[in-house]
C-alpha cells in the first residue's frame, strides 16, 4: 500500500484525490459530521454483542447483554464498570478468547468492516498480534517465567512474521493525516542496526561540524539520546538532522548511508525501548522475575505492540501500579500510540483514568451498556442512574474530606471522646493518642551484607479522633510502619508511644490490653478472615481471646456488630467464600470493633474494592469515628481516597517521611516535589466529574 | 458534545456511531450496591465439599462399598459362623459346598470365612497405620512448618533420612527381627515409621502457605498467641490436603501389609489375613486358582474403594474447585 515517490525529501504528499481512490473514502457522505474531510470508517463496530457462561448445571449465565459500540482509528475508547459487570468479557470476545465456558450467542464484531463472529481458529491466529494487540491485565502472571524478556518479544515478532530491518507504519496513521498523507520510501522505514552506530556517531559528528552548527556538543548529546537502535527509522534520523542544522541533501545522505536496517536482536531492544525500559538491550537478557510490575507492563507493552496492531485491548494496564509508574507508563502508551495511529480499547474501574485519557467511553453494568458517548461529557453530565451514581462515588482530588456529625476541628469533639475514659489512673488525656518516634526498621537482603532500610527515622503521631493518612507508592515503608505500630514488627530503632507510654515497655498484660484498643483491618479481604470460620466465629474471636462475655452475650454483641456494619443478622452462619469483597471488609472492621478500640489502623483497607464499594466502607468507617471518637491510622497509596476520609497526611518515600501536614496544606499546597508528582500522576486529577449531581 | 470539545484530546470529533447513548432507566434494574444475596445457602468449606462430594458417583459407589466393607470387618458373625482357625485336613482343597460358598484351602480351612474375618484385620491395619502416619507426619510437617528456623531445617532433614529409605525394604529388615511377634502392632509400628515421611512433607507445605495468610496476622493483632493460631487457624485450614493424602495412603498401606505377609515378614500363621492366604495360596495357583482368587478379590476391592474415595475427596478438596 505505500506509494513510491521521487521526491528528494521523500515525504510525498497525497492529493485529496489520490488519497479516495486509495481509500474508496466518499466524504460527501459523511460531510455533516465531519467538517475536516476525516475518513470515517470505523476500526471496530461491535453490535448486539451477547455472551453466556455456562455454569456446573450446564445453565447458562448471561456476562454480556447486547452490549454495542464503535470505535475508530487512532481512538482510545475506555469500557468502565465494577468487577462483573462484563467489561473484561466485552474485550476478550473481540480477540475470541473467552476463558473457560464462555461463548458469543449472538450479535457482531467487526473489525475494519470484517464480520469477526464465527471466524476459525486459523483465522483468528492471523488476526491476533498483527491486527488485535492484547496488553493483559496482571503483569506478574502473564509472562512467563522461564524465559528472557527479550525472548518473549521476540517470538511476538516471529509469530507475526514481522520484518525486522524496518517498520510497518501503520496504514491508519496516513488515514488519519488524510489530506497531508504522507507515505514514505519503504527503505526510509528502516531502523538504525547495531552495526551503523558507530558510523553514524561519527559521520553526524563531522557533518554537524563542517556545516559549523552551533553548541555542536549539546546537540550529539541530544541525538545520541533521541536515537535508539531497532526503533527509530531513516527517515526520522533524517528529520533530526536537519532540524539539528544540516541541509536536506547532506542530512538525507547521512541518513542513507549509515542507516541500513536492524535485525531481531537491535528490533527487540528498540521494541523495549518504546515501551519505556531504559537500557533495553541488557534488560532484553533478563529473565522476569527480575523485573518489578512497573517493569513486566513496559515488557507487556513492547508485547502487545510489537506486530504493530491496528488495534490495542488493554485490560486494565495499569491498575496494579503505583500512580507515577501508571502515569508514566500511559504517557508513553500515548505517544507511542498517537505516533503509530493505533486505536486503544481500554478497560478501567478508574473513571479518572477514563476520562482523562479516552476520546470515548462505554459504561457497563450486568453486562448491559448503560450509557456511552464522549467521555467528558459522559462523566460530566451522566445521565443513567448507575452512572450518575458511579461518577458521585468516585473519589477524586476536586472531592472535600466527607462530613459527619464529628466536624473536623470541632471544639466539642471531646464529646465524642467521652465514652472513652478507662483507666482512672490515666492522668491528663495527651492531644495525641499514637506517637511514634524515629522509628526505623532494617530487614536483612538475601546473599547481601548491607540491610535494606525498610523505614529509616519516621516520626509522627496520630491526633484523638482524627485520621492521619500515611501516602506513598509501593515499597516506600508504609505498610512496614503500620505493623510496628501494631507491633506485629519489632522496631530496629525508636519508639511507639500509646496514650503517653512507651509500648516496647509493655509486659504481657499490657499487651494484650494495647491488642485490645488498637486494631488493624487489613487490605485483602479475601485473606483476612479465615476461610474455615463461619463469620459469628470471626467477628466474636476477639471476644474469645480476651475471654469476654458468655455465648449469649457474645452472640448479642456479633449481631450489634453486624447492624454497625450494615449486614443482616443472616450472614452469621455464612463464611467468607460466600461473601463479596466490600462485605468481607466490613466484617473485618465488626471483628475490629468488636473490642471496642480507640484506634484503628486500616492498611490499605479498600483498595481492592469497586468504587462504589469503597464508597460505602470509607463512609461506613467515617460514620463510626464520628459516633465513637476513633482515631484512624489509615495506609493507602490512592490519594484521592486520602482526600475524602484524612485530616493529616504524612508522605512516605523510600521509607522516609518526605512531608507532612494537614490535608487541606498538603493538597493544596505541597511542598516537596514528590508530593507535587504523586498529585500530579492522579488520573483525572483535575477534571471535575459529576458536575451536575 | 460543547464540554468534550474543552477536553484535551485532541479527536474530539463526533463520529457515527458515537454519539450519546444513554440506556432506559427500566433495561436493567439498579440494585443496592453490594447487598447480601440472603437466600443463598450457608456454606462452609466442609458443607461446598460435602455438595460436591454427594453428586460424585465415584464418592456413591466408593461410600456404599466402605460402609459395607467396615461393617463386615466390625460384624463378621453376621456374615458366618463358620471358625475361620477351624481347620481339617480332610476338607483340604474341598469345592465350593453347602455352608461353604468359596470351598477349602489346603490346610482344609473354610476360605469364605477367613476372607470375611480377614477384612477385620487389613481394615483395622489400614485405619491404624493411617491415624498414626497422620498424626506423627502431621505434627512433624506442622511443627517444621509452622516455627521455620534450624526447627525446620532439622525436621526437614530427618524427613528427608527417613524419605530416602525405601519403604518396603525398610519394613522388611526391620519386621524379620520381629517374626516371632504375631501382631498387627508391629506392622502399624512399621509402616508408620516407614510411611509418616510423606504426610509430613504435605502438612509441612500445607502449614506453610496457610501461616503466611493474613488472617494468622489478623489474629495476632487481636491478642492470640503463636500455639493459638496454629491450632485455632493453621491447622484447620491444612486439613485438606492431609485428609486427601490419608484417604489415598490408606489403601497403600492394606497393599503394603499383604505384601509384607506375602514376603513371610509380617502375620504369622495364627492370624486371619488376607496377605497370609494370598501367601499360602501362591503355590496352588495352576492347580487350585480360586484359593488364591477369593482372598485376592477382597483386597483389590477394599483398595479401590479407598483410593476411589480419595479421588472424589481430592476433587472435592481441591482449592482450585473451590468459588472464590
Amino acid at each position: 500500500m505505500s506509494k513510491k515517490t521521487d521526491t528528494p525529501e521523500d515525504l510525498a504528499t497525497l492529493s485529496a484525490e489520490e488519497y479516495k481512490g486509495w481509500s474508496n473514502y466518499h466524504p460527501s457522505d459523511e460531510d455533516n459530521y465531519n467538517q475536516r474531510n476525516q475518513p470515517v470508517r470505523p476500526l471496530l463496530e461491535v453490535k448486539d454483542l451477547s455472551v453466556d457462561f455456562t455454569d456446573a448445571n450446564g445453565k447458562p449465565i448471561h456476562a454480556v447483554h447486547k452490549a454495542g459500540f464503535t470505535m475508530y482509528p487512532g481512538q482510545w475508547v475506555a469500557i468502565v464498570g465494577e468487577s462483573g459487570s462484563g467489561k473484561s468479557t466485552t474485550a476478550m470476545s473481540i480477540l475470541n478468547l473467552l476463558p473457560g465456558t464462555g461463548h458469543i450467542t449472538g450479535g457482531s464484531i467487526k473489525l475494519d468492516g470484517e464480520e469477526l463472529v464465527g471466524k476459525s481458529q486459523k483465522d483468528y491466529d492471523k488476526l491476533r498480534g498483527r491486527r488485535i494487540g492484547l496488553v493483559p491485565q496482571d503483569p506478574m502472571s502473564n509472562l512467563n517465567p522461564v524465559w528472557r524478556i527479550g525472548t518473549q518479544v521476540e517470538e511476538s515478532l516471529k509469530a507475526n512474521h514481522m520484518d525486522i530491518a524496518r517498520e510497518k507504519r501503520n496504514e491508519f496513521s496516513k488515514a488519519l493525516e488524510h489530506a497531508e498523507v504522507r507515505l514514505r520510501n519503504a527503505d526510509d522505514e528502516l531502523f538504525i542496526g547495531h552495526q551503523d552506530w558507530d558510523d553514524l556517531i561519527r559521520t553526524t559528528l563531522e557533518a554537524l561540524a563542517s556545516a559549523h552548527v552551533p553548541d555542536v556538543k549539546k546537540v550529539m548529546h541530544h541525538l545520541r539520546h533521541s536515537w535508539v537502535i531497532g526503533s527509530t527509522t531513516r527517515w526520522s534520523v533524517a528529520q533530526d538532522l536537519i532540524v539539528a542544522g544540516l541541509d536536506d541533501d547532506t542530512a538525507w545522505r547521512v541518513a542513507k548511508q549509515h542507516v541500513t536496517g536492524s535485525d531481531m536482536k537491535d528490533r527487540v531492544a528498540g521494541l523495549l525501548d518504546e515501551a519505556g525500559l531504559p537500557d533495553a538491550a541488557t534488560r532484553a537478557r533478563q529473565y522476569p522475575y527480575e523485573f518489578s510490575g512497573g517493569m513486566r507492563q513496559r515488557a507487556l507493552i513492547a508485547i502487545g505492540l510489537a506486530a504493530r496492531p491496528d488495534l490495542l485491548i488493554a485490560d486494565e494496564p495499569t491498575s496494579a501500579l503505583d500512580v507515577t509508574v501508571q502515569k508514566r507508563i500511559l504517557d508513553h502508551l500515548q505517544g507511542l500510540t498517537d505516533s503509530l495511529g493505533t486505536s486503544v480499547l481500554f478497560i478501567t474501574h478508574d473513571l479518572g483514568l477514563a476520562a482523562e485519557r479516552a476520546q470515548y467511553i462505554v459504561v457497563m453494568y450486568h453486562g448491559h451498556v448503560v450509557e456511552s458517548g464522549p467521555s467528558l461529557e459522559v462523566l460530566q453530565h451522566p445521565e443513567h442512574p448507575y452512572t450518575k451514581r458511579l461518577v458521585k462515588a468516585a473519589p477524586s482530588l476536586a472531592s472535600q474530606r466527607m462530613i459527619s456529625a464529628y466536624q473536623h476541628g470541632d471544639a466539642n469533639a471531646d464529646r465524642f471522646i467521652e465514652h472513652h475514659q478507662r483507666s482512672s489512673e490515666e492522668v491528663a488525656k495527651s492531644k495525641n493518642i499514637i506517637t511514634v518516634e524515629h522509628l526505623t526498621k532494617l530487614f536483612n537482603l538475601p546473599h547481601k551484607k548491607e540491610k535494606f532500610k525498610a523505614v529509616d527515622d519516621v516520626s509522627f503521631s496520630i491526633k484523638r479522633g482524627t485520621t492521619l493518612a500515611i501516602v506513598g507508592e509501593s515499597g516506600s515503608g508504609k505498610s512496614t510502619v503500620a505493623n510496628m505500630v501494631l507491633h506485629l514488627l519489632k522496631p530496629d530503632k525508636g519508639k511507639v508511644i500509646y496514650e503517653g507510654k512507651d509500648t516496647s515497655t509493655f509486659d504481657k498484660k499490657q499487651m494484650l490490653d494495647f491488642r485490645r484498643h488498637v486494631q488493624p483491618v487489613f487490605q485483602n479481604p479475601y485473606g483476612s478472615l479465615d476461610p474455615m470460620y463461619s463469620i459469628y466465629r470471626s467477628i466474636a474471636e476477639p471476644l474469645e481471646i480476651h475471654k469476654i462475655g458468655d455465648n449469649k452475650s457474645r452472640l448479642a454483641r456479633v449481631k450489634e456488630l453486624l447492624d454497625m456494619v450494615e449486614l443482616p443478622e443472616s450472614v452469621m452462619n455464612r463464611h467468607p467464600n460466600e461473601l463479596s469483597g466490600g462485605q468481607r471488609q466490613r466484617i473485618a472492621i465488626a471483628r475490629a470493633m468488636a473490642l471496642n478500640p480507640d484506634v484503628i489502623i486500616a492498611d490499605e483497607a479498600v483498595s481492592a474494592l469497586d468504587v462504589l464499594v469503597q464508597d460505602e466502607v470509607l463512609r461506613l468507617l467515617n460514620d463510626l469515628q464520628a459516633q465513637r471518637g476513633l482515631s484512624y491510622l489509615f495506609i493507602t497509596h490512592d490519594l484521592a481516597v486520602v482526600r475524602q476520609i484524612a485530616d493529616d497526611v504524612v508522605v512516605m518515600e523510600h521509607g522516609q517521611l518526605v512531608e507532612r501536614g494537614t490535608t487541606d496544606e498538603i493538597f493544596e499546597h505541597p511542598q516537596k516535589q514528590y508530593t507535587k508528582d504523586l498529585l500530579d500522576a492522579i488520573p483525572g486529577g483535575k477534571l471535575k466529574l459529576g458536575l451536575d449531581l | 458534545m460543547t464540554s468534550a470539545q474543552t477536553s484535551a484530546q485532541p479527536a474530539s470529533q463526533l463520529y457515527p456511531g458515537q454519539e450519546r447513548f444513554v440506556a432506559p432507566a427500566n433495561e436493567v434494574k439498579l440494585e443496592a450496591v453490594d447487598s447480601v444475596d440472603e437466600d443463598a445457602p450457608a456454606l462452609g468449606m466442609w458443607q461446598s465439599a460435602w455438595r460436591v462430594l454427594r453428586k460424585n458417583p465415584l464418592f456413591i459407589v466408593s461410600g456404599i462399598l466402605i460402609i459395607f466393607i467396615l461393617f463386615v470387618a466390625l460384624f463378621p458373625s453376621v456374615f458366618t459362623h463358620v471358625d475361620p482357625r477351624y481347620c481339617n485336613l480332610s476338607n483340604s482343597l474341598r469345592n465350593p459346598s453347602a455352608g461353604h460358598p468359596f470351598g477349602f484351602d489346603q490346610q482344609g480351612c473354610d476360605i469364605y470365612s477367613r476372607v470375611i474375618w480377614g477384612t477385620r484385620t487389613s481394615v483395622s491395619i489400614g485405619i491404624s497405620t493411617t491415624i498414626f502416619v497422620t498424626l506423627f507426619g502431621g505434627l512433624i510437617g506442622a511443627v517444621a512448618g509452622f516455627f521455620g528456623g534450624w526447627v525446620d531445617t532439622l525436621l526437614s532433614r530427618i524427613t528427608d533420612i527417613f524419605y530416602g529409605i525405601p519403604f518396603l525394604l525398610g519394613a522388611i529388615v526391620l519386621l524379620q527381627m520381629f517374626t516371632d511377634v504375631d501382631s498387627i502392632w508391629k506392622l502399624v509400628a512399621t509402616m508408620t515409621l516407614f510411611g509418616w515421611t510423606e504426610m509430613a512433607r504435605i502438612t509441612r507445605s500445607a502449614v506453610l502457605e496457610a501461616k503466611n495468610l493474613e488472617f494468622n496476622t489478623a489474629s495476632t493483632a487481636l491478642g492470640s498467641s503463636p500455639a493459638r493460631n496454629l491450632f485455632r487457624h493453621v491447622l484447620p485450614n491444612s486439613l485438606a490436603p492431609m485428609i486427601v493424602i490419608a484417604t489415598l495412603s490408606l489403601g497403600q498401606y492394606i497393599v503394603s501389609e499383604a505384601s509384607l505377609d506375602f514376603l513371610g515378614v509380617g502375620l504369622g500363621g495364627n492370624t486371619v489375613s488376607w496377605g497370609v492366604d494370598i501367601s499360602n495360596a501362591q503355590t496352588l495357583i495352576r492347580t487350585n486358582p480360586m484359593v488364591l482368587f477369593y482372598p485376592s478379590l477382597a483386597l483389590a476391592i477394599t483398595v479401590l474403594a479407598f483410593i476411589m474415595m480419595g479421588d472424589a475427596v481430592k476433587d472435592a478438596l481441591d482449592p482450585t474447585g473451590r468459588t472464590a
